[in-house]
This record gives C-alpha cells, structure tokens and sequence, in this order.
C-alpha cells in the first residue's frame, strides 16, 4: 500500500505519458487554491486598512469641527 | 407570499380580479400591436435562418427542423417576455396591482396567461407551416404543435420570474437571457424528445404526459415566485 | 427563543466563532491535503485501464460532489434571508455563489481532462458534464442579477428567490438531462471506479481528499464572508474597534 509508484523522479514528471492531464489538472487545483484562499485575505488587510483611514479621516474632521467651534 | 389580512369569503373578487387583469391585458396588447407581431416575426425570421446557415437539403433539414423550431420559440418567448410588466412598471399600475387586496397570486397568473395568449400562441399556430417548411418528417406535425401548445406557457412562466426579478433594471435584455434560458432546458429537451422519439415508434403519450408534468408544475409554482420577484423588485 | 435564533444570526457573533475555529479548520485541511495529495500523486497504484489519469480523480471527485451542494445551500440560505430577515444568510449566499461557480468550473474542467483520453475528445455531451455547464451557467445568473441590482436588501432578496427557484431547476434539469442523455449514446465512461471493487489503496486517499476539500470549502467560504461582514457591518462599533486595533 505504500510503496512510491515511480522508480525515478523523470518518471514521476512524465506520469506514463500522462503528464498534461494530470498536471494540468493539479495545476488548476493550485490556482484555484490561491484564488479562494489567498486573495481573500490580501483582500481583508485592503478592508481593514481602507476603514481604518476612514476612521481616521473622520476622527480628524470630529476633532477639527469641535476645535474650531 | 399573498398575504390576506382579513378572512372574508373573497372567491368571488379573486375571480373578477383574475378576469379583469387577463380583460386588460387582452386590451393593451390589441392596442399595442407591434408587441404582438413582433416576436411573431421574430420567430419566422430565425426560423428561416436554419435553412440558411445550415442547408437547404431536405434531408438535412429534416433532421434538424423540430430543434430548430423549439429554439426558434424558446427565444421569441424571450424577446417576448420583456414587455410583460415593464409598461406596467413605468407607468405605476403594477404598483397599484401589488397594493390590491387580491391575492397577487391570481392577477400574476392572469397576466402570465394573457401574455401568452397574444405572443405564445401566435407561434405555436403558425408553427405547422414552419415545420413544413423545414421539411420536418409527416407524422411529428401532431406532435411538435402539441408540446409546442403546452411547451410555451412554461417557457412564459419561467421567463415571467426573470423579468419579475429584473423589472427595475435600466438594461437587463442579457441578464435575463442568462437567467432563463438554462431554466428552460427541460422543456426544451422534453419537447425535442417527443418529436424524434415518436419518429423512432415511441408513444406519444408519455412525452405529453411529461410536458403535462412540467406545465402543472411551473403553473403552480412559478406565479408564486414571479410574485415574491415583483413585490421585491416594485418596493 | 427567536432572539436567540437571531443572535446566533448575528454577524457579530459569526465573526468571532469563526476567528476562533479558523486556525483549527486551516490546520487540518492543510494536513489533510498534504497528505491527500502526496498519496494520490505518489502511492496510488496506477488503474489497470487509465493509468495515471488516475490520478486527476483525486481532484475530480471532491469538487464534483460539492458543486452539487451549492444550490441547496443557497436555497436554504436565500429562505432564511426572505423569512427571517437574517443578513448573515444574506453574506453567506452571496459569497457561496462566486465560489460554487470556481467549484463547478474546476469539476467541469477537470473532468474533461480526466475524459479527454478515454473520450478521444475534451468535450462530449455527457448527461453529468451537461448538467454540470448548466448548473454553471445558472450560478453565473445569479451572480449577475447580484451585481446588477444596486441596492443591498433588494439584491439579497432578489437572489434568494432565483436561488430557490435554481435549486428547484437544477434537480429538474439534472434527471431531464440524465434522461435525454440516456437515450442518446451509452452510459458515461466515467463511472466513479473509486469504492467499488478496488482495494483500500484506492478509497483511503479518495475519502481523505474529500474531507480535504470540504474544509477547503468551508475555509474559504469563511474566510470570503468574514470580508463581507466587515464591509457591510463598518459602521457598527464592533467592527470600528476591531479596525482601530488592526
């Protein structure tokens, strides 16, 4: 049951003549990975940074208006 | 979805709402011929478009006369469709209809069913000569008018649930196009079945009894989803 | 008891359970795939008849079957939305459908890889790959009526009613296609060889890659619905806190 299906690592590459689709194929799995899981989180540290200016902004004009007044 | 705030016996308003929407609807379009004629014309157009873009060879044709029929419907019932509560919309009446206490259920029903008597039917009338036109083998004639006949309101109804979703919309010709064409895939498969399955000696009866399947099934469920879209969609 | 239903609805609440779980969840399935992967692209015994193609079931199997549970999960998503009026049911669908569109794609894709050997032809109009396209393609509805329809609450409702008719219309078009596919060429050669007759060497690594990919999902769809909440929630205190410490 767990013995390596390859004798050498060209073999593993080439996958018995198979190498495109089964490649291909993990290959996709591997973009669509980044896609769902990474962008999600570069997209979360945009969020919290763009909010936190606004906040900032906001807090910044609250301050000027009392000051002022 | 219809929500009744009293209990009074209402059967017979729910009736006379029913009548009266469908009277209406009957009116404008008699009024508004150009909807009518138009998808209409619509479909003998791309009808004659097969001949042309595939091959006026008879044989050829024959095989593809019933499908060519079937989608030539399915996308007049689509252009159709647009105009099914937009004037309606811009001009506030569906709005007064969604604020009646009647069950909108009905009047929805109604319009779906006036809606298709003026655009749908027309097709399916003229669908015989088409057909014959497309060289589609004797014996289906019966057939495809029959599935035709109960194959177009369900097209009408599903495609009232995208227009109901989309009625506010400022462009929505494409979004409604890829909202209903996948929904009416059973329709299309089941209609085009009967029609090359029949030539093959199977029965008839069993594709009607299928198409008849579909027709009760959208003719019950889809009003309540147009409904539901239009009291989105208005408020 | 309702307002318990609605604060185990609430965002809030959402936010934190899931910040909690997150590493545990990220945790097993990276272990899981790991292990998944290796197994399947090193041990696997190639098929008798396919060879290494194999191989691709690995991918192919998890993603077709989830695909499938994206309607129903809309569905009961959109009918919680229109019924109860919770947001968070709101933000789950409308992040499920963008993923479940990837999900199907990747199954579609993947499969025709797969069959494109024993086929001869990366496409046939097989009943699965039919309805599969389809299901594709009412997903993408959804997500386009989503986005042309402006304001939040309207788009949420609008879409929980077009997911609950397009679940209803998948399981239609599914046994329509199987039916009309059935009578038109034999049987898919695709027939899932994993727990049938063959050994554990087999199934093992198939049943870890499902469980792989199930918590790939989940984590995703989390992780994608945790953005949306802090979107939609951004004037509420909890999030302008959560913010300010970020």
């Amino acid at each position: 049951m767990f013995e390596i299906q390859f004798a050498s690592l060209g073999e593993f590459f080439s996958m018995g003549n198979y190498a495109f689709n089964v490649w291909s194929v993990y290959a996709l799995f591997a973009l669509f990975f980044v896609i769902n899981i990474y962008f999600p989180l570069v997209r979360r540290k945009q969020i919290l940074k763009e909010q936190k200016r606004r906040l900032l902004l906001n807090a910044e004009a609250e301050e000027s208006r009392t000051g002022s007044s | 979805m219809v929500e009744r705030i009293d209990s009074r016996p209402r059967s017979s308003t729910t009736t006379t709402a029913f009548v009266a929407t469908l009277k209406r609807e009957l009116i404008l379009a008699y009024k508004r011929k150009h909807d009518v004629v138009n998808p209409f014309m619509f479909f003998l157009i791309v009808a004659t478009l097969f001949p042309i873009g595939i091959s006026p060879e008879p044989e050829r044709l024959s095989l593809i006369a019933a499908g060519a029929l079937w989608i030539a419907a399915l996308l007049a019932s689509l252009l159709a469709m647009d105009n099914l509560y937009r004037a309606d919309y811009e001009d506030g009446s569906l709005e007064q209809m969604l604020l009646s206490p009647q069950p909108l259920y009905f009047m929805v029903l109604a319009k779906n069913i006036g809606h298709w008597l003026v655009s749908g039917l027309p097709v399916v009338l003229v669908s015989p000569l088409i057909a014959y036109m497309l060289s589609l083998p004797e014996g289906s004639y019966m057939t495809l008018f029959l599935t035709l006949l109960m194959g177009t309101p369900v097209l009408s109804l599903l495609g009232s649930i995208g227009v109901a979703l989309t009625v506010g919309l400022g462009s929505r010709g494409l979004i409604l196009a890829v909202i209903t064409l996948p929904m009416s895939v059973p329709v299309l498969i089941a209609g085009t079945m009967a029609v090359t399955e029949t030539q093959n000696g199977a029965s008839l009866a069993g594709y009607l009894a299928i198409m008849g399947a579909l027709l009760l099934g959208t003719l019950t469920l889809a009003p309540l989803a147009s409904a539901a879209a239009l009291r989105i969609s208005v408020s | 008891m309702w307002t318990w239903f609605h604060q185990l609805g609430s965002p809030k609440w959402f936010y934190e359970l899931t910040g909690r779980w997150l590493p545990w969840l990220v945790a097993a399935m990276s272990l899981l795939l790991l292990v998944g992967i290796v197994w399947a692209l090193l041990f696997v015994p190639p098929d008798y008849q396919q060879g290494n193609t194999i191989r691709i079931m690995y991918i192919h199997v998890p993603f077709a079957s989830i695909s499938l549970a994206f309607f129903p999960l809309m569905a009961i998503a959109g009918t919680v939305t229109l019924v109860w009026k919770i947001k968070l049911a709101d933000m789950i669908a409308k992040t499920a459908a963008p993923l479940g569109a990837w999900f199907t794609a990747l199954a579609l894709a993947s499969g025709s890889i797969w069959g494109s050997d024993i086929w001869g032809t990366w496409w046939i109009w097989d009943g699965r790959l039919t309805s599969m396209l389809l299901q594709l393609f009412l997903l993408i509805g959804v997500i386009s009526l989503r986005s042309a329809l402006e304001d939040t609450d309207a788009a949420a409702k609008a879409c929980a009613v077009l997911s609950i008719v397009g679940c209803i219309n998948v399981f239609v078009i599914k046994y329509s296609v199987d039916w009309w596919n059935t009578l038109h060429q034999p049987a898919s050669p695709i027939t899932t060889s994993g727990e049938g007759p063959n050994g554990p060497e087999i199934w093992v690594p198939l049943v870890i890659m499902i469980f792989a990919i199930y918590l790939f999902f989940a984590v995703a769809l989390i992780l994608s619905t945790r953005n949306e909440i802090l979107q939609r929630e951004r004037r509420a205190q909890w999030v302008q806190d959560l913010v300010r410490t970020a």
